[in-house]
């Protein structure tokens, strides 16, 4: 009886054990596949902590999802990974014919991975299914102002705008990807979905969800063959597990290393720590909407004072962040230095008591997401220890990130929080998007500054653009608007042998990468 | 009987309609999707459009209707982030998530079975001391340091096993090891009581006194009758096994129910929730269903009561 039992649970486990999970049999990678670097390799493995929403472009705003399908699909106009400048891709030349016109001239000779031509129709379908309600996809908001794509001629196309749209050229090198229209008009989007087609460097092999993301070379690539034939996107939500498959040679690539695991990982002898100051900011916002005391520019000073930057960057993220003095970061094209707040316990303290409030009488709410941003917590917890010193109490608020945007969202803050912004490369997606009373990210409104930025946004002639962001910045700094902190430092962890340079624009596109 | 059945399965059905609603509202209480689909730059007009479109704006006693009536038809809605039909998305989890949850229970009975046997029959040996001391233990340690230590020592150093993702038979080795461990604690435990109880019945002292051999003295004649209630503990660890390899399955990327659960609730992604939860729940209220059903059975005082 005994024996008997035994046998049956022991023959039912080898039968479980052998039994596949859908969609996976037959593919095995096993643990020491990525360590066995005798002969070249061509293959590459990139973990992220999430699966892509889709694969269909032009529809899910998430930097995991995107990342991944900008190897399938190309965009019209990208950034060049080292300035953030905008370069051609798809699309050769792009003017500005009037203020409610944009002429695109395509690249000829580029074909989907179908085998299909690239032409103008592709643009006009891809712009075109953003702005259809029955896509539902999350990028519309952005492109409203688009009222008709024409096509002019195969290699010509015409974007014509319901109002003035200056900031037309960032949404097309940052949102639009290129669909192929006969494929998804033949097969339909839910399956477009599953098996997308684009004319980028790979093309689509196998995607098993929550689990891996498989491509392959496309040998007739515009731009030329890719050296890495195969692309792997592997799925690993805990970061522990991340790094430990990091190490062990399954995977060889991976962003946003913690600031703490940076010297672990720099110490493996098969590994390295690839660095770049983002695009992406971090803030501390004085909230001007909540009616409280960071209304008075003397107190927003005054915290503006008493914020270590250099300390906070040194202590909290053992130094791995680019120090900003005013709204904008030097990679932005509208930077212009502004003379910021150098720390000065003395003279915070003096303004606070100008503002009117005594020593130990103030007490501010400070909220901060957790994980969302490099050390975010512990950078609130550390702001507020320093805020301390000039006898300002914080109450340090942790939210979960969904809750946090809400609160953000919603009006409902405290008095401060923390929050990052970006990537960050023209001025206005920054000024206007975070200073006008519309928008909630920096919480700060001053009715003078909101005049200012309608007039700059609105103008055409790039000097005078550029002369009018210039004075923003610096009253912006002046009113204290805010504290700045940051750029972030983007981290990779990186297979020695692999060639790749971190992008300011968080894209890995593994054409641009090779092993020695 | 039959009546027994039928009112044992329409508690089936309370208890996951009861499951949705308290979820529908705990859900709706943790906030609005909108703002986390959205690009950060959408003026709070577009966030109201696609509240709107979505059927946010509705008061929640009408959506929360619209659900049930649709759900009850097996609509969960489409995933707000892919757009894919919720319930479907949830199904093609679950074959990762059975083979998970069954291997290790397997794996767990043919470690604890014997092991509680051994300790109950030498009891206070050193033998049984040891057994006591890991059971304990093994209840005691969490699954994500559990599963963390696994995959340092067997992937990152030793480099023998991979650290986390499926498609084959080694991928399945450390978690079903991470997620056996507990239950192979409690299984150990049970049997070892159970087993103790029934070496001190009457009839095991007569057949020692009779000269019956020892093997076929545990194994035939007290194991048999101690193996009744360790079934239905299996039944119900099936349950926690399936609906609660959250952690074990985040921690080895392995593609099964709990890791969407977990992703779909941290994005917001409601209609993934609420399929899951309804998956779950329906697998729960049938294991119990049918350890009622085979109880009943068994022992028909419990079809009058």
């Amino acid at each position: 009886m005994k024996k008997s039992i035994f046998v049956l649970l022991a023959l039912s486990l080898l039968l479980m054990l052998s039994a596949c999970t859908e969609g996976t049999a037959g593919t095995s990678n096993s643990g020491k596949e990525g360590n066995t670097s005798s002969s070249k390799k061509d293959s590459l493995v990139i973990a992220f902590e999430a699966d892509a929403g889709t694969l269909m472009a032009n529809t899910d705003v998430n930097y995991v999802t995107d990342t991944q399908i900008r190897n399938v699909y190309d965009a019209l106009i990208g950034r060049d990974g080292q300035s953030g400048e905008f370069v051609p891709e798809l699309a050769e030349k792009w003017e500005n014919v009037d203020e409610l016109t944009w002429r695109l001239n395509l690249k000829e000779g580029v074909k989907f991975h179908n085998g299909a031509d690239f032409d103008a129709n592709s643009v006009k379908f891809s712009i075109d299914y953003i702005l259809d309600d029955a896509n539902k996809s999350f990028y519309k908001s952005r492109w409203v102002d688009v009222k008709e794509v024409k096509v002019i001629s195969p290699l010509e196309v015409e974007i014509k705008t319901s109002k003035p749209f200056p900031g037309i050229i960032q949404r097309i090198a940052e949102d639009l990807l290129i669909m192929e229209p006969g494929y998804v008009n033949e097969v339909g989007t839910e399956i477009a979905a599953k098996k997308p087609v684009g004319t980028g460097a790979y093309k689509f092999v196998e995607w098993s969800r929550d689990n891996y993301l498989k491509l392959e070379a496309f040998e007739d690539y515009w731009q030329g063959k890719p050296q890495i034939k195969t692309l792997e996107f592997r799925y690993i939500p805990e970061y522990s597990s991340r790094l430990s498959a990091f190490l062990s040679g399954e995977v060889d690539l991976f962003k946003n290393i913690p600031v703490d695991s940076v010297a672990k990982i720099k110490g493996d002898d098969k590994s390295k720590v690839e660095e770049v100051a983002s695009a992406r900011i971090n803030y501390l916002a004085l909230n001007t909407f909540f009616d409280g005391p960071l209304k008075n520019e003397k107190v927003r000073q005054a915290l503006n004072y008493a914020v270590d930057v250099d300390e906070l960057l040194n202590s909290v993220l053992n130094g791995h962040g680019t120090k900003m003095t005013g709204p904008l970061s030097e990679i932005n094209s509208a930077y212009v230095e502004t003379k910021g707040y150098d720390y000065d316990k003395e003279k915070a303290k003096s303004l606070l008591k100008e503002a009117g409030y005594e020593s130990e009488s103030l007490t501010l709410t400070l909220d901060t997401p957790n994980g969302r941003y490099p050390m975010d917590s512990q950078v609130a917890q550390a702001i507020a220890a320093q805020l301390q010193r000039i006898g300002v109490k914080v109450n340090v608020q942790v939210n979960e990130w969904g809750a946090h945007l809400e609160k953000i969202r919603n009006r409902e803050m405290g008095d401060m929080f923390i929050l990052g912004w970006g990537p960050a490369f023209d001025p206005q997606s920054t000024i206007e998007d975070l200073f006008t009373k519309v928008a909630p990210y920096s919480s700060f409104y001053d009715k003078d500054i909101e005049t200012k930025i309608y007039k700059t946004t609105a103008l055409f002639n790039e000097e005078e653009r550029l002369a009018g962001f210039a004075e923003l910045q610096n009253s912006l700094v002046k009113k204290a608007a805010w504290v700045p902190l940051w750029q972030q430092a983007d981290l990779y962890a990186v297979r020695k042998d692999l060639n790749f340079k971190a992008r300011v624009d968080e894209k890995m596109q593994a054409y641009e990468m090779s092993w020695n | 009987m039959l009546d027994f059945i039928i009112k044992r399965l329409i508690q089936v059905v309370v208890v996951v309609l009861l499951a949705l609603t308290v979820v529908f509202f705990l859900i709706r209480l943790s906030g609005d999707p909108t703002a986390l689909f959205l690009p950060p730059d959408a003026s709070r007009e577009q966030i109201e459009e696609y509240r709107e479109m979505l059927g946010f704006d509705r008061p929640i006693y009408i959506q929360y209707g619209e659900f049930m009536v649709n759900a009850v038809q097996g609509d969960f809605g489409q995933s707000l982030r892919s757009k894919e039909d919720a319930l479907p998305l949830v199904l093609s989890r679950l074959p990762a998530t059975f083979q998970l949850a069954i291997s290790a229970l397997i794996l767990s009975l043919l470690i604890a079975i014997p092991l509680g046997v051994l300790s109950a029959y030498k009891r206070n040996s050193v033998f049984d001391r040891i057994s006591v001391a890991l059971t304990v233990l093994g209840q005691a340690v969490p699954s994500f340091w559990l599963g963390l230590i696994l995959i340092y020592f067997f992937a990152a150093q030793l480099n023998i096993l991979p650290s986390g993702g499926a498609g084959s038979i080694v991928h399945l080795i450390l978690p079903m090891i991470t997620l056996a461990a507990y239950s192979v604690a409690r299984f150990t435990r049970f049997t070892r009581s159970t087993m103790l109880d029934v070496l001190r019945k009457d009839y095991i002292r007569t057949a020692k006194a009779s000269g019956v051999p020892t093997i076929r003295l545990v194994g035939r004649y007290a194991l048999k009758n101690s193996l009744i209630p360790i079934i239905t503990l299996v039944a119900l660890d099936l349950g926690t096994l399936l609906g609660g390899a959250v952690i074990t399955e985040v921690v080895f990327a392995w593609p099964g129910v709990g890791r969407l659960l977990m992703q779909s609730l941290m994005n917001r992604d409601f209609p993934i929730v609420l399929a899951g939860v309804f998956i779950v729940a329906l697998i729960y209220a049938v294991i119990n269903f049918i350890a009622d059903i085979l109880y009943a059975y068994v022992n028909p005082q419990i079809r009058v009561k």
